[in-house]
């Protein structure tokens, strides 16, 4: 899972770095990054967080 | 005769721009029946005579005279070449010793962080944590000497500030969207390669490894009084000679970040003043990998969850070292100019005062913050809001006026409030000093207040990474300044975090990232560091006089 969460942290960074060739309008640009953002927000909290929290060491 | 024609140019030039503005009936410039200024002119200079000197010159008004002028040719005497000379070393001596002096008050943060750190561990492990800020300093330093430096820096290209500095002029690019992408430097590894021994790269050197060296302190404030000290040391090795130079190299070395605004034409690329993103957040990031591996300290949650509050042993401790970031915090900021004689460089007056005037609205609204919420100004959050305005001014602070200096310190200040309670009830994080918060989350603030609230007044030489004009941000006229600024924080969040993980990931996979729950328990002082940092405490505890 933690694994997964990488990979998806740095396929949001990849979404921001796309902007820049599939589209020269600074709004489309801005949505994309935006897009990108959310993606690895959503990979750190939602998925490696969650992975750390199944098991913690306060449960143990 | 060529330079004195050119030299009598130059203030016919400087003498139509300032008389440019006279009324009409003004009296015709005087300069224009001006002599030209020849060798000659230059042999006898009036100088107080070896008698009067040798009475010794209390007032300062007889020392520093034609006599210390160096002269090339001692046969042909003072010449207005070695006068040309003489004033171009001037510029690059005042910019090496400012550049120098700000990168000591860099290196005296390290003392700041150390004495934070320290007093919000628990006295049983104060030896640890004081020995890790004092450790990364070698550490940091050395690895950014063989590897990190030349990585960042190798590619830069000429400072001109600091007299240019030709031999770091290999950046590695590869092709992409049709454009160059810098991704890291090739010259200056070990500070020998490729002519690097040389006196300006020197000076670029310290004051870039002070840099690094206060983003690899960063990660240990979340690691606190768990972090297995032969982990940190390999961990720290790594993050200062790969981590840390490549995100620089992307922002400030001359790779693709800087370059957005010339091959994208998104405002002036990437801007990053002091470090906000390069320095705080990547060390904000890293911290919050580090906080994730490591796991909460035994006690900081309850079975249920629910987060207990575990005591800081030393609050004087804690104020103090803000105290001395703060004051470290006038060389990073001004410093980062690279020098105080050349075009824009007399900025560092705005650039102080913005910094000192954030830091003062970011402490406020945290304590304000505290004690309308939780009904007392608590200490530790507001020395938090003291440092997360000055994390977040760091990027801004060039191109900022003194109104929006204090808005990015106020907000700062509430945001550093809110993130630590969510990194620690949503989260689920253990970061005992707020490292996450204050460096990575006011950090990414600090590089998006760039793209907001850049005014567009500041100019250093007419043009910033390539690009004509002053930077200037979404409220002043140009929205794509603010793309440039989140594709920045998206590759910190996207590509500095994920690589940290992986390196805690791996060092955990071959030494284990944590120490043992015995040793966490008794305090890492004894079983990791075989001292106690206050052993009279200890003895006092057992009943022993002392």
């Amino acid at each position: 899972m933690i694994l997964v969460g990488i990979a998806v942290t740095v396929l949001g960074f990849l979404i921001s770095l796309l902007s820049l060739g599939m589209t020269s309008s600074v709004s489309g640009r801005l949505l994309m990054v935006l897009v990108g953002l959310a993606v690895s927000l959503a990979g750190i909290i939602g998925l490696i967080n969650r992975a750390y929290l199944k098991n913690p060491v306060w449960k143990r | 005769m060529k330079r004195s024609l050119i030299l009598v140019a130059t203030l016919l030039a400087i003498t139509a721009g300032v008389f440019g503005q006279a009324p009409a009936t003004a009296q015709p410039p005087a300069a224009a029946t001006a002599k030209p200024i020849t060798d000659a002119d230059l042999k006898s200079p009036e100088m107080p005579k070896a008698e009067v000197r040798a009475k010794g010159d209390p007032d300062g008004s007889l020392t520093g005279t034609a006599a210390d002028v160096a002269v090339a040719d001692t046969k042909k005497g003072l010449t207005i070449g070695d006068l040309i000379n003489q004033a171009g070393q001037n510029k690059i001596a005042i910019n090496f010793v400012w550049t120098l002096v700000t990168g000591y008050l860099v290196m005296f943060m390290q003392l700041g962080f150390a004495l934070l750190e320290t007093g919000l561990a628990r006295a049983k492990n104060a030896n640890h944590t004081m020995m890790m800020n004092v450790a990364v300093y070698a550490i940091g330093m050395l690895a950014y000497w063989m590897i990190g430096f030349a990585l960042q820096m190798g590619g830069v290209g000429a400072i001109a500030n600091l007299g240019g500095t030709p031999p770091l002029s290999a950046e590695y690019a590869f092709n992409l969207f049709g454009k160059p992408f810098g991704l890291f430097g090739q010259n200056g590894f070990f500070l020998m390669q490729h002519g690097t021994n040389d006196v300006a790269v020197m000076v670029l050197f310290l004051f870039q490894m002070v840099f690094m060296d206060t983003a690899a302190t960063i990660p240990t404030g979340a690691a606190v009084e768990r972090w297995k000290f032969s982990a940190f040391a390999i961990s720290s090795f790594v993050f200062a000679a790969f981590i840390y130079p490549l995100y620089a190299n992307w922002a400030w070395g001359g790779g693709w970040l800087s370059n957005l605004g010339a091959n994208f034409g998104l405002g002036k690329g990437y801007v990053d003043f002091a470090g906000s993103g390069v320095v705080h957040a990547v060390g904000g990031l890293s911290a919050l990998a580090i906080a994730m591996v490591l796991g909460p300290r035994i006690g900081k949650f309850t079975r249920q969850g629910k987060p207990q509050a575990i005591l800081a042993h030393d609050l004087v401790l804690v104020l103090t070292g803000c105290l001395i970031l703060a004051f470290g915090w006038f060389g990073f900021n001004p410093g980062s100019t690279l020098g105080a004689s050349g075009s824009g460089n007399l900025r560092i007056g705005a650039i102080a005062a913005n910094t000192m005037l954030a830091s003062a609205g970011g402490m406020l609204s945290a304590m304000l913050y505290m004690w309308t919420v939780y009904g007392k100004p608590d200490a530790s959050m507001t020395g938090n809001g003291f440092l997360a305005g000055l994390v977040a001014i760091t990027a801004p602070c060039a191109f900022v006026n003194p109104l929006g200096a204090v808005i990015i310190g106020l907000i700062a200040g509430v945001l550093v409030c809110l993130s630590v309670a969510f990194f620690e009830r949503i989260m689920k994080i253990d970061d005992p000093v707020g490292a996450v918060s204050v460096h990575g989350v006011c950090g990414i603030w600090g590089v998006i207040s760039v793209g907001l609230l850049a005014d567009g007044k500041s100019n250093f030489a007419g043009a910033w990474n390539g690009v004509n004009g002053s930077v200037t941000g979404l409220f002043y006229g140009d929205p794509s300044q603010l793309v440039a600024q989140l594709i920045g924080v998206s590759t910190l969040i996207g590509v500095v975090f994920s690589a940290s993980l992986v390196l805690y990931l791996v060092v955990d996979l071959f030494v284990g990232q944590r120490a043992s729950a015995k040793s966490e328990l008794s305090g890492l002082d004894l079983p990791e560091m075989g001292a106690l940092a206050y052993p009279e405490l200890d003895l006092t505890s057992r009943g022993v006089e002392v």
